[in-house]
């Protein structure tokens, strides 16, 4: 019988630990925020959030979004971000609250922020949820798309409470891409085949960002999949032949380095695009759906069609616009100086 | 080796009750947030008179609402593991015998995966899922272990280990007609990880543990004498067939609710028991409640470790015990060979 009572016990013991670590868990989302004014948003994944209508203090748990805070010219308010954040370097040398899909919920905790920033394109959901249970404030942006990764941008500018640089910034990145889009219009798309991983071989699906970046820079990717990222066979790809292939610069070095080690590969070596030194070898840009995208987008462009930006056809002068802000700067001022003129 | 007494059983369990608390309590104090040991047990003290004013609402957060849950998981999942490690061993006869080798875990992760794909939003719907899909398997394999209209040892592991590997390429399958995003989920939680709340409320779930580890605990005299010998035991009037499934039911229940709260942490179930043999004997009067005690504390260090190793960065905990349990197997098993 004593055996049966020391179970008995020990159970009760552990009944108890568990009522303890269960009763607090919903007094914990009503303590969400003291603060007075507080905002009512959605979030791109339709979560409803409480926002402080002043946020001191954001996290960023993706790269992107970290480039977002710097591009918007917040990066006092940035209390920490991930580990992968490199991008300007200065978010190397923020706090960091672990890997943009393990997160140390604590360490989101002590920095004590009150707008926590995540993306659909790296986070997960349970991450999310986790910290929503905590009663903090998570705002998911969710992007697909070229222009919804600027509309991202504009709502993260939005719930930080400076929606006019949003505005300002994204408005310079549309500009951009409409003159892009005007050199490119007449010019067939170029068939590309984009490498993510080339051991096993990972391309993009069609739904990702950079599905339609490409289709930005006059490209088309070559493989049709409903995945984001598919493990293909090469013999799909020696069977629709791209013209040109993709790489991203932090995958290897230097094109030309890249182009001869493909050409001592027996499977690579045979592609046509291969042959003809058809190879891209795009900024780590084109990866991460934030302002420099479209960096990205303009440099893949003038490798795929280099003849829209020479020569007699070209509108005005060709080159890299690698600063977005002076950009968008000139125009505005432009329409001032006509409204001023006028 | 000593006559198993009421009393040797409560000092024991008492010992390692003693050891799991020390765990708890450095698992509370260990973590990304630094926190002193006062202000722990300052924040205790408070929650537990309910004055929640009195304390910074971080040390809130930290204390209730982040380490004391998943320590409390962890129990839960280390308890039902062991437990079930150790019902299974004893009905198959066969120390290799474990949760997940009978395929359950591949059937929790497939019915997870299909509850992806049919609606990926409903809250909790995933656990519900991984626990139908363990049951469903466990029936499975029930029936195809069965041979001349009794449980077969042999012929139910094998039916196990096909089905394991059967479901683990339907999974496959099934994984690359899925988006990028759930990919990334489901691999983590193949892996076995503690960071995500259930949907349940606890109390709801230790019930369950108590029903299952105590319906296993009822047989642990036949069990005994089973070891011994199947025919033996019928000699001595022991309901062999009662008690394996019993056992069966009971094992599957714990290995479905463990598999559906935190996905499939692996060597727990199968080492634990192993452990506890070698510290205080075979008589499983005294094993079934070791096992789930020895295995709360296993669980609780090893996702204290998965915490803090690479912190803030949070490892898998199925990664944790899979490092430091299959050197341990490897000991075991020469240690027994000898």
């Amino acid at each position: 019988m004593v055996p049966a009572a020391a179970l008995l016990a020990g159970a009760l013991a552990l009944l108890s630990l568990a009522r303890v670590a269960t009763a607090f868990e919903r007094p914990l989302a009503a303590s969400v925020a003291q603060s007075s004014a507080i905002t009512h948003v959605t979030d791109e994944v339709g979560r409803q959030v409480s926002v402080p209508a002043q946020v001191n203090r954001v996290v960023t748990l993706s790269p992107d979004l970290t480039e977002t805070i710097y591009a918007l010219g917040l990066e006092d308010k940035l209390a920490g971000d991930t580990n992968y954040c490199d991008t300007p370097p200065a978010a190397k040398l923020k706090p960091h609250i672990g890997t943009a899909q393990n997160p140390s919920l604590e360490a989101i905790v002590a920095l004590r922020p009150d707008l926590i920033l995540a993306s659909t394109s790296i986070n997960r959901r349970e991450t999310v949820d986790e910290l929503a249970r905590l009663g903090l404030a998570v705002y998911a942006t969710n992007p697909h798309t070229v222009r919804g990764v600027l509309a991202s941008i504009e709502n993260v500018a939005t719930v930080m409470g400076a929606a006019t640089q949003g505005h300002g910034l994204v408005v310079g990145l549309r500009a951009r891409l409409e003159a892009l889009h005007m050199r490119l219009n007449d010019l067939p798309l170029a068939h590309v085949f984009f490498v993510v991983w080339q051991d096993p071989l990972i391309t993009i699906g069609q739904n990702t960002f950079i599905a339609d970046a490409l289709k930005w820079a006059g490209a088309e990717s070559v493989i049709i999949a409903d995945q984001n990222w598919p493990q293909i066979s090469f013999e799909e790809v020696v069977r629709v032949q791209p013209d040109y292939i993709v790489f991203t610069s932090n995958h290897s070095g230097d094109t030309g380095k890249l182009l001869s080690e493909l050409r001592s590969r027996p499977d690579w070596k045979g592609l046509h695009a291969v042959e003809l030194g058809h190879i891209v070898n795009v900024s780590d840009e084109i990866a991460r759906p934030s302002a420099g995208l479209v960096n990205a987008i303009e440099e893949l462009a003038h490798d795929l069609h280099p003849e829209a930006f020479s020569g007699p056809g070209a509108r005005y002068a060709p080159g890299l616009q690698k600063s977005t802000p002076e950009f968008a700067v000139t125009a505005v001022c432009g329409e001032e100086h006509a409204a001023c003129a006028r | 080796m000593r006559p198993l007494t009421p009393r040797r059983v409560l000092g024991i369990c008492l010992l390692l009750l003693a050891v799991l608390f020390a765990a708890v309590v450095l698992s509370l104090r260990m973590g990304a947030y630094p926190m002193a040991v006062r202000d722990i047990v300052t924040t205790l003290v408070n929650g537990a008179l309910g004055r929640r004013e009195r304390i910074p609402s971080e040390f809130w957060l930290v204390v209730f609402g982040l380490r004391l849950p998943r320590i409390a998981l962890g129990i839960l999942v280390g308890a039902a593991l062991s437990t079930s490690g150790a019902g299974f061993q004893a009905l198959l006869r066969n120390p290799l015998a474990d949760p997940y080798v009978l395929g359950v875990s591949s059937g929790a992760a497939l019915g997870a995966i299909l509850s992806l794909i049919v609606a990926p939003l409903a809250p909790g719907l995933i656990q519900v899922a991984a626990f139908v899909g363990a049951a469903a398997t466990i029936t499975g394999v029930y029936f195809l272990g069965r041979r001349g209209g009794h449980l077969d040892s042999g012929t139910l592991l094998l039916a196990g280990i096909i089905s394991a590997s059967f479901l683990s390429a339907v999974i496959m399958f099934l994984m690359t007609t899925l988006s990028g995003r759930d990919l990334r989920g489901m691999a983590f939680w193949l892996m076995g990880d503690l960071s995500s709340t259930p949907a349940v409320d606890l109390r709801w779930l230790y019930l369950l543990l108590l029903v299952g580890a105590g319906s296993i605990y009822t047989t642990a005299s036949d069990l005994n004498l089973i070891l011994s010998g199947e025919q033996e035991a019928r000699h001595l009037g022991v309901n062999v067939g009662r008690v394996k499934i019993v056992v069966y039911v009971a094992a599957s229940l714990l290995t479905g609710l463990a598999v559906s709260l935190s996905g499939a942490i692996g060597y727990v179930g199968l080492l634990t028991p192993h452990v506890m043999r070698m510290l205080f004997g075979t008589d499983y009067r005294l094993l079934i409640p070791t096992s789930a005690i020895g295995g709360a504390i296993i669980i609780v260090l090893a996702d204290l470790l998965a915490r803090t190793v690479v912190a803030p960065t949070e490892l898998p905990v199925g990664a944790m015990t899979a490092i430091a349990g299959a050197p341990v197997f490897i000991y075991l098993m020469r240690r027994s060979m000898r």
